[in-house]
């Protein structure tokens, strides 16, 4: 490959035409992807706007004639007895999951970077969790946390706690089980993220500090916890905007309940839009679920621009 | 030899670690494969001493509305993957190409698509599909499907364009091939690791996904194969064995993907999230 670059000459710059030739194909490759997205992913969100401006419901949704109503759905949204129940049940979730899930898959990944052997193999076989479908996911821990006959019961069992404790219907057990569920899928994200970090990291720098007598608690503090700052923010970062927006684990899981304990702010949008046919209601909602996400990629964008230029 | 030893004492830890961590698939598979007898007891079965493959006649062979699901996804996720192929294939390789001002602003919005929660997506595109007559259809699910995987797959494809040196194409020009013709013969049989992590991993995203398969096809004849998994827990409730039974038909694919392809799997989500 190399070889074959060395041996021929570079291709004349050329005229000005030739060159606005090049460069307007460049923009050709890139064209049927943005015009994909322009269509199918930002005209839909602009039209969620049109949408959370009128009062559309199932009687008029495809007649038309629905009446405008200006900010009236966000205002009804916003001021329900719901929505901040929503809010701080969708970050209770968000931050519960994302803590456990770093800090666990951090340790694996610390734990695999020791290189042992079959470490790759292991590895590979905690990453199976995180492709399975996440329907399949929440039936599964839906069986686990069954309350007689299921495994997390029997297991408690073990240590002498007997009960027959359904977590998933008891309203004061379902969301912290839900969140439980939700760590098990999301650890192999941080731990292949973290590892991939790790691996960059020289081994002389470790060995230099070995013999300078730094303990391991020492070079982990002072080698690979800087070092890792920027990978560690972009999964907090990246794991926060993917754990905020979970839909489908929890919907499979308790639909929102027992008693709207679980009800996390993108099963209010489907509840509004998709049980009660409420678009206008529903739309509304979705544009305030996008706010906290739009903020956090501002920060992600920020953040990723002062990487890419410090490298 | 010490340190030898030590090294394999490691492993047997990594074992019991990763089995534990595992063992809810395990309880998946052997529920799935448990005579009746065995499902309900207390203490639980750990060990299944005989084997009743009933569950899956139930729950999926014989079982029509699980074999039209999972026919579904098939054409699903194959039509997704080459729609996101096709159009992610060029348009990385254009990313890779263009001015460093450019690139950043062009590429925003494949950054934010994927922070976009789908519920947002779902709405409106049911909205707008309904009145275009796209809903409950492969089709209108392949479009939006391909929505949340094309932005994943140009961000993953285009540092694998990156690491090719320019005068690659530059010498293949001045063979007289054009810029396309270029690209076609020369650039991409380079990136193939590339494109098949991207293959394999829109398979994985599209086989998985619910959220549009629940609002955009939530008919029987339409649904998606997750979307029939979530009728059935409503339809059998605590009928564990054939539930659990279907969940691991549903996983199967997956898991075989996974195995076969996963070194690119891995190397291309790691190049894709960390160093670009």
């Amino acid at each position: 490959m190399t070889a074959i670059a060395q041996t021929r000459p570079t291709v004349p710059r050329g005229t000005a035409g030739r060159r606005l030739a090049r460069r307007s194909a460049r923009y050709l490759f890139v064209a049927p992807a943005l015009f994909y997205l322009l269509l199918l992913m930002f005209y839909p969100l602009a039209y969620t706007f049109n949408l959370s401006v009128f009062d559309v419901n199932a009687g008029n949704f495809l007649r038309g004639g629905a009446a405008f109503v200006g900010l009236q759905n966000y205002l009804d949204f916003i001021s329900s007895p719901d929505f901040l129940s929503s809010l701080a049940i969708t970050l209770i979730f968000t931050v519960g999951s994302l803590v456990f899930q770093h800090v666990i898959g951090f340790c694996f990944a610390l734990f695999f970077n020791t290189g042992f052997p079959l470490s790759g193999l292991l590895r590979a076989i905690m990453m199976v969790v995180w492709v399975l479908p996440a329907v399949v996911s929440a039936s599964l821990w839906r069986w686990m946390y069954a309350g007689s006959y299921g495994v997390i019961n029997a297991f408690l069992g073990l240590f002498g706690i007997h009960t027959t404790q359904a977590w998933l219907t008891d309203p004061s057990t379902a969301l912290p089980a839900v969140i439980i569920s939700n760590i098990w899928i999301g650890i192999p994200f941080h731990m292949m993220l973290v590892f991939a970090g790790l691996q960059t990291i020289p081994t002389t720098l470790y060995e230099a500090a070995a013999i300078d007598g730094a303990s391991a608690w020492r070079r982990f503090w002072s080698i690979t916890a800087p070092l890792m700052r920027p990978v560690i923010l972009t999964a907090l970062l990246l794991g926060f905007v993917h754990t905020f927006k979970v839909f489908d684990i929890i919907y499979v899981m308790t639909s929102g309940g027992p008693a709207n304990a679980t009800n996390v702010l993108s099963i209010a949008v489907y509840k509004l839009s998709f049980e009660y046919f409420r678009l206008g209601d529903g739309a509304a909602a979705a544009n305030v679920l996008l706010v906290i996400p739009l903020l956090l990629s501002i920060v992600y964008l920020f953040f990723r621009r002062r990487e890419e230029t410090s490298l | 030899m010490m340190l030898h030893r030590r090294r394999w004492v490691l492993t047997i830890i990594g074992v019991v670690l990763v089995a534990i961590y595992i063992f809810p698939l395990y309880w998946m598979v052997t529920t799935s494969i448990k005579p009746q007898s065995q499902l309900f007891t207390s203490p639980p079965t750990w060990f299944p001493t005989s084997f009743d493959f009933g569950n899956y006649v139930t729950a999926v062979f014989g079982n029509a509305q699980m074999l039209r699901a999972l026919s579904n996804s098939f054409i699903v996720s194959i039509g997704t993957t080459l729609v996101t192929l096709v159009i992610a294939a060029p348009a990385a390789y254009g990313f890779a190409r263009l001015k460093l001002r450019w690139t950043s602003l062009l590429l925003l919005p494949f950054l934010l698509a994927q922070l976009l929660p789908t519920i947002n997506l779902a709405l409106p595109m049911f909205a707008l599909f309904a009145q275009a007559g796209l809903t409950n259809s492969p089709w209108g699910l392949i479009l939006g499907d391909t929505v949340i995987a094309l932005p994943f797959a140009v961000i993953v494809l285009r540092p694998f364009y990156l690491g090719i040196p320019r005068e690659l194409e530059e010498a293949a020009e001045v063979d007289g091939c054009n810029r396309w013709q270029a690209f076609w013969r020369i650039v991409l049989p380079v990136v193939r690791p590339g494109l098949v992590t991207v293959m394999a991993f829109t398979f994985v995203m599209t086989w998985g996904e619910f959220t549009l398969g629940i609002t955009l096809n939530p008919r029987q004849e339409a649904q998606p194969v997750t979307v029939a998994l979530n009728s059935f827990i409503g339809q059998y409730g605590t009928q564990w064995g054939p539930l659990m039974a279907a969940s691991t038909v549903v996983a199967i694919p997956i898991v075989v993907l996974f195995i076969v392809f996963q070194r690119f799997i891995t190397a291309g989500l790691a190049a894709g999230s960390v160093k670009d």
